[in-house]
């Protein structure tokens, strides 16, 4: 993601408003969607398609331990999926909500509820240092946070619960519960798989300062209210400070985060503060027909308080909210495009440096086992190549080799790895396994390890496909064992590629330093900067090294597609490129109910 | 100016901006030339209100692009009470969004100032319409190495020559 909150205050960032400006990625919750979707695909063309459903859960919290001095705690929560082993696999975080021990959190987990297996949660709640506020939520290292308890329960307990809400008092780890550290509630929805998206422009007047210096910091949250009658936080605007006639920037809400056109929202509108105190300055009830109606008649609606006078009163102020725009899109995902024409085009890189070891000694990284076991280029090329594999049609690519001494005595960074001088493809996983063992036999191990050529290379390829087709896009393999020392060049080039159909997916096999690959891989929110002052347009780059592929409880599948739908998506969206055989018609046939 | 190109450029927006090493608060406006000569190569949006030092316009603009541009400036600048002042420029180099042809091209770039200070970052999109893109590429000059890889077939050792800073040896 392009970092666009990097200078807001954690706390004044939109949450769940949907992706804008055409250059950020995917919110989110529909990035964990569309590899919910990806994965999901993955299984069913294996024919593991088990009997489940997609459930969105919801988290909020009561009376919390507070552990500031000066203020209450800003708490997070973690969720957590225990394997059988009793290792805890991490499933995603709340955002940060500032100073509160009542916290209702607005960031949603998909989980899909297989009936016939038991699937245990643990929820854990942190206090977030304030220090740490401007940090994304995903970079925190728990360890460093003040630990406020945890829950456990399985997912069918949620499931089975009148109105699916489950509360359990939170306890320390190993101890039973204890009273004083408070509940956390878990609320489970059946996802709604629709396309329906809304985007909106809304704006206020006349709202009431409540700032003694200077005007009020007003931000709106949207919540839904569900059959039970609670309501749960679906998005909250960006702040716009000292204002009383605000514009927000759009907003756009999918039909998973409002319900249904007629699903009654509520809208509230709060003047940011600092320390988390944000004060009313007005709600209303509407649903989404209702906003349409204001944009459609370009009237504002009333802001209410609750009276104070009369309780159960509502006194009506003079602050009015307005619809500026309001469209209804259809926002497809990752498999409406791969499934409607859109085609990944797979190409292979492997490294040829001497770094890896003479492929005749066993200790050697390209060491060939007559017994049959696998090396470790090889394990990454089966264990990727299978998975990618089945998106691309013809099932011919690319492949080549870099930093390997030719017959000729020259060191080459991209020779074709079957040894053809004009052609580089081959087919299949098969066609790439015969070939690397071919390419060992006929290519000397040197260096130095440079990626420019290689990704130049497929970048040239991705470039010419747009001349005459607008549904492919491309994936770059690489495997190294190394730490590349073109460094400049590989920024560059991949900074060039940024604005091609093209992902990049680095997997580094072997104990090397593979720091230097975060760096490529941008995801600590800042955008790779070329030598020449050109910075990359999206993150292209995934690295996964093998070493965490095999060690953790994450999947070598969801490692390396946990970035490519968002990547894509990106990709298209920016360009307003549409599946290719979804007519309007078609599209709303295809929403269920 | 004979077989020159018309540039379709969305200025989308501009991230962390200063003004005298302040976050710059608002008035914000970009002017893309195409060439320093010509008045009519270049074009301005209007002025940004409320996005402060992230202005945001998505305003798109039309200049024409002489066949001898090599690169176009986009200049960020600012409306004061005493006028105007330059916040930051971007060069964008002509090689970057030559080809693919009739191709959209969203395009950041890092701002500096006059005394080559960073600056904040611009984010664009751009098409090139009209010129052949044959021609175009034709003009270029044969040895500009971040383009060589999309020119052709030459294979196996294409990839040494990146190591070699081709005519800059003697600048700086």
């Amino acid at each position: 993601m392009g970092g666009c909150f990097s200078d807001v205050n954690g706390g004044q960032a939109a949450v769940g408003v949907g992706s804008r400006g055409g250059l950020a990625g995917p919110p989110l919750e529909a990035a964990q969607q569309e590899l919910n979707d990806a994965v999901d695909h993955f299984l069913h063309t294996h024919g593991l398609r088990g009997l489940y459903i997609p459930l969105e859960l919801s988290l909020s919290a009561s009376k919390l331990l507070d552990l500031d001095v000066l203020s209450k705690s800003d708490p997070m929560a973690v969720i957590y999926a225990k394997k059988l082993d009793g290792m805890l696999e991490e499933l995603g975080r709340t955002e940060v909500i500032m100073n509160t021990l009542n916290p209702a959190w607005i960031t949603k987990f998909t989980i899909n509820y297989h009936f016939e297996m038991v699937q245990p949660l643990v929820f854990r709640v942190y206090d977030i240092d304030t220090k740490y506020h401007n940090t994304s939520v995903k970079m925190l290292k728990l360890n460093e946070q003040d630990y406020l308890g945890e829950a456990s329960c399985a997912l069918s307990e949620i499931v089975t619960k009148h109105e699916r809400s489950l509360t359990l008092k939170l306890k320390y780890r190993n101890s039973p519960p204890a009273v004083h550290l408070g509940t956390i509630t878990v609320h489970a929805e059946e996802t709604v798989a629709s396309r329906t998206a809304v985007e909106m422009i809304v704006r206020c007047c006349h709202l009431e300062n409540k700032d003694v210096f200077s005007k009020s910091d007003p931000f709106i949250r949207i919540s839904r209210v569900v059959e039970s009658g609670i309501s749960i936080p679906v998005c909250k605007t960006e702040v716009v400070n000292n204002n009383l006639n605000p514009v927000w920037k759009p907003i756009t809400l999918t039909m998973q985060q409002f319900g249904s056109k007629e699903n009654p929202l509520i809208i509230e509108c709060f003047d940011f503060n600092a320390n988390g105190k944000h004060a009313l300055l007005g709600e209303l009830q509407g649903s989404m027909a209702e906003l349409e109606k204001l944009s459609r008649e370009k009237i504002g609606a009333h802001f209410y308080v609750p009276s104070s006078v009369r309780q159960g009163h509502k006194k009506m102020l003079k602050g009015q909210l307005f619809v500026d725009k309001f469209c209804e899109k259809i926002q497809y995902s990752f498999l409406d495009y791969i499934s409607n024409g859109f085609e990944l085009n797979f190409m292979v890189a492997i490294d040829f440096t001497a770094s890896n070891g003479n492929p005749r000694s066993p200790d050697s990284l390209h060491y060939i086992d007559p017994s049959g076991r696998l090396n470790s280029y090889q394990q990454a090329i089966v264990g990727v190549g299978e998975v990618l594999q089945f998106y691309d049609t013809d099932k011919r690519f690319p492949a080549w080799g870099f930093g390997g001494r030719m017959s000729d005595g020259s060191v080459s960074h991209c020779f074709n790895l079957n040894g053809s001088l004009d052609e580089c493809e081959v087919v299949g996983v098969e066609g790439i396994m015969s070939s690397y063992a071919m390419a060992l036999h006929n290519v000397i191990l040197a260096g130095p390890t440079l990626f420019g050529p290689v990704i130049n290379k497929a970048a040239a390829i991705a470039s010419k496909s747009l001349s005459y087709s607008h549904n492919k896009y491309f994936v770059l393999l690489i495997i190294t064992d190394g730490v590349i020392t073109d460094a400049v060049e590989t920024k560059d080039a991949i900074v060039k590629a940024s604005d091609l159909p093209l992902s990049i997916l680095i997997v580094g096999v072997g104990g090397a330093d593979f720091k230097q690959m975060e760096i490529l891989d941008a995801d600590d929110g800042k955008r790779l900067e070329s030598s020449t002052g050109r910075i990359a347009t999206r993150d292209i780059v995934q690295f996964v090294p093998m070493w965490e592929m095999q060690g953790r409880q994450i999947s070598i599948v969801q490692s390396l597609l946990e970035e490519l739908p968002g990547q894509f998506l990106t990709y298209v969206r920016s360009r307003d490129i549409k599946p290719i055989f979804a007519h309007p018609a078609a599209a709303s046939a295809s929403q269920p109910n | 100016m004979d077989n020159s190109a018309t540039l379709e450029i969305t200025i989308i927006s501009a991230e962390d901006l200063r003004l005298s090493h302040r976050p710059l608060k608002k008035n914000a406006f970009v002017t893309v030339r195409s060439s320093t000569l010509n008045a009519g190569g270049a074009s301005s949006t209007s002025l940004d209100r409320d996005g402060g030092s992230y202005p945001y316009w998505n305003e798109k603009l039309e200049v024409g692009l002489p066949s001898s541009a090599r690169s176009i400036s986009v200049e960020v600048r600012c409306k004061t009470g005493t006028g105007e002042r330059l916040v930051a420029v971007a060069a964008i180099p002509v090689s970057d969004f030559c080809e693919p042809a009739d191709y959209l091209h969203f395009l950041s770039y890092r701002l500096r100032e006059r005394d080559g200070e960073r600056n904040g970052i611009i984010n664009l999109s751009l098409r090139m319409k009209g010129a052949s893109p044959f021609g175009r590429r034709a003009e270029r000059p044969p040895a500009a190495p971040p383009t060589t890889w999309a020119r052709g077939e030459e294979r196996r050792n294409h990839g040494v020559a990146l190591g070699y800073p081709m005519d800059y040896g003697y600048r700086v």
